[in-house]
């Protein structure tokens, strides 16, 4: 081999070098696998009307969502099976917009046999420990906002499957659209626990959060919907951003053009060249 | 839920576990004229409005027939075979129960027509009790009877079972099934899963509701102060109904049910043992074309079976021998029990 051949070769692996520690942050989103970003916003920005401008603004976390594993009747028969979520946390409230698709708009529970749909969000009591998924556990409680299409809002407590009951007041605002086959419903609550056993939202560490929606015509409803995993909402100063997405492709990168060349070293030697 | 037995010297009573007695009735069919007394005693009392102007939690329907709701016998629910797992079940319609018709009101109202007031287009062709007197059989040999229902206030619920909430309950003091109405979501797997389909729903309220056995009526709480039976026991023409405990054996329940055997549960094959029972139907014998007495019975001892299940065979021939002692002019305790001794037909004082 002449040298000028490998004075190109190792120019080609450099130009791939760089153009992996470039291009591969921007094909691969390679924000943590269970997080969901956080906006910051302003009380001005009307982000309790779902269909507010600064919502387009918002980056959006997608969550795959599957059965739950509960017992009841049909559990396994969901049809949801991802959310979109966009979060914005201001001084005084944290907003959450879940976008999921359904062709049926249920709004009505006055059927015997209707059921609404329906979306929850679910955090730990105490944002320090991770509480069972299946609505928490007896010494570790949840928090669930829940909205659902026939105009119920509530905020509910948890300790594990069955134990839901409601705050005697809720103070979850919310708002739903449903447009092109598609819900999309904001909540929002103040960061503030108001009363005891209601989660305090950090400004300054992750908390963790795990959704669920139901299909009303689907007649889903309790532990027959789709949920997610624990995720976590990205609220603290954790590791993100291109510096360190930059780092890691950096260090792929060269992993990659280093097997490359002692690959390339060893058949060379083989050769006896 | 499982259950345990009484035994002291007698049959062995089952009640659930957990639960210090069971009230129980006994319904006797030979006396029912579908007079609808009951229903609308329960009615007035429970159910006249708010939600719940679908539902009669005391129903009276005429067998052979649809029932109420509509082919609830065929909507599953209750339990496997051998009760171990439950069997799923649907939720009926407004229209299985009978929506209420819309009536040319408007028209002849207000616009003057001379119609007569009568149900729109063909709304009217479903109701509650809608296929009443139809029965089964040819002339001269057609048969029918009425059957009361109520919630059965099973000793292993399937209703309770279903309710992922623990919003279904027995109460410990007399086994009577109720639902919390502060727990229950309005999820609805009470209503399909009990086989009688006496849980219902109001989506006014968005809960479930169903007979509460006229509780504060026999706790004392009712008219006048007094511990009294269900209004819909109370308020029968014929009183064919007695009210009491399973466990009380010296009550005419516990005879009817545990000693002569006679009184019978409806559908046993659901496995929620209920806590109604039923002295099964007896009709005259089939007639010939001539109008003669045949013998052979008018009402199907199969059909009977498929309703009360083989163990209303024995009970049919032990009242049928009881009959003919008394027809010999002997003592019959049995007999006395189910026609001129009444005096026990609501006991319920009998427990602190």
């Amino acid at each position: 081999m002449t040298r000028s051949r490998e004075m190109w070769l190792a120019g080609a692996f450099a130009v791939l070098l760089l153009a992996t520690a470039a291009v591969g942050p921007l094909v691969v989103d390679a924000r943590p696998a269970f997080e969901i970003p956080v906006e910051a916003g302003t009380e001005d920005e009307n982000l309790d009307n779902v269909t507010a401008a600064a919502w387009t603004e918002v980056p959006a976390a997608s969550v795959s969502l599957s059965t739950s594993g509960s017992s009841v009747p049909a559990a396994d028969d969901i049809t949801v099976e991802q959310t979109s979520v966009q979060a914005v946390q201001t001084d005084q409230r944290l907003y959450l917009r879940l976008s999921w698709p359904d062709p049926s708009v249920d709004r009505s529970t006055r059927a015997i046999r209707s059921f609404a749909d329906a979306v929850a969000v679910q955090f730990p009591e105490n944002t320090s420990a991770r509480p069972p998924i299946a609505m928490g556990g007896s010494g570790n409680l949840v928090n669930v906002w829940y909205w659902s299409a026939d105009n119920t809002t509530q905020e509910l407590l948890a300790g594990g499957p069955g134990s839901t009951s409601r705050f005697a007041e809720s103070t979850l605002v919310t708002d739903a659209t449903h447009a092109d086959g598609r819900w999309r419903v904001v909540l929002s609550r103040s960061l503030e626990a108001s009363t005891g056993n209601r989660t305090a939202i950090p400004s300054d560490a992750d908390m963790d959060v795990a959704l669920a929606v139901w299909n009303g015509s689907n007649m889903e409803r309790s532990g027959q919907k789709s949920v997610s995993e624990w995720h976590y909402l990205a609220l603290g100063p954790g590791p993100q951003g291109p510096p360190y997405q930059t780092i890691l492709w950096i260090v792929a990168g060269l992993a990659i053009v280093g097997s490359a060349l002692v690959t390339i070293e060893g058949v060379r030697r083989t050769r006896g060249d | 839920m499982s259950s345990h037995s009484e035994s002291d010297g007698g049959d062995d009573i089952d009640l659930a576990e957990g639960i210090d007695h069971q009230v129980a009735m006994v319904m006797d069919l030979n006396k029912c004229i579908g007079c609808q007394s009951c229903t609308i005693a329960c009615k007035t009392n429970w159910t006249d409005g708010g939600g719940r102007e679908y539902m009669y939690w005391n129903n009276v329907e005429t067998k052979p027939g649809a029932g109420y709701p509509r082919d609830w016998e065929e909507m599953g629910g209750g339990w496997t075979d051998d009760g171990s797992e439950r069997t799923p079940g649907d939720i009926p319609s407004e229209e299985d129960y009978g929506a209420p018709w819309d009536f040319n009101y408007e028209q002849i109202m207000y616009e003057g027509s001379d119609e007569p007031l009568r149900p729109m287009d063909d709304a009217a062709d479903w109701g509650p009790n809608w296929d009443e007197d139809e029965g089964a059989g040819e002339y001269p040999n057609s048969y029918y009877f009425y059957l009361p229902r109520i919630c059965n206030h099973c000793t292993h619920p399937s209703c309770v079972e279903a309710c992922p909430r623990s919003a279904l309950y027995k109460r410990s003091e007399d086994g009577i099934v109720l639902v919390d109405q502060d727990r229950c979501r309005g999820y609805r797997y009470c209503v399909e899963g009990c086989p009688y389909k006496k849980v219902y729903y109001n989506a006014m309220k968005k809960v479930s509701e169903k007979c509460i056995f006229c509780y504060p009526r026999i706790e004392g709480e009712g008219p006048e102060g007094e511990v009294r039976g269900p209004a819909c026991a109370e308020d029968c023409p014929p009183q064919l109904r007695m009210v009491g405990y399973l466990d009380d054996e010296e009550g005419p329940i516990h005879k009817l049910v545990n000693e002569y055997e006679v009184a019978v549960r409806l559908h046993p094959e659901f496995r929620t043992e209920p806590n109604v029972y039923y002295i099964p139907p007896f009709a005259p014998p089939q007639h010939s074309e001539s109008g003669e007495s045949l013998d052979s019975e008018r009402i199907p001892r199969t059909y009977l079976e498929e309703l009360f299940g083989p163990k209303v065979n024995e009970a049919l021939n032990t009242i049928n021998r009881e009959r003919d002692r008394v027809r010999r002019g002997e003592e019959s305790e049995l007999m006395d029990l189910l026609t001129n001794n009444r005096e026990d037909k609501y006991r319920l004082e009998v427990f602190d």
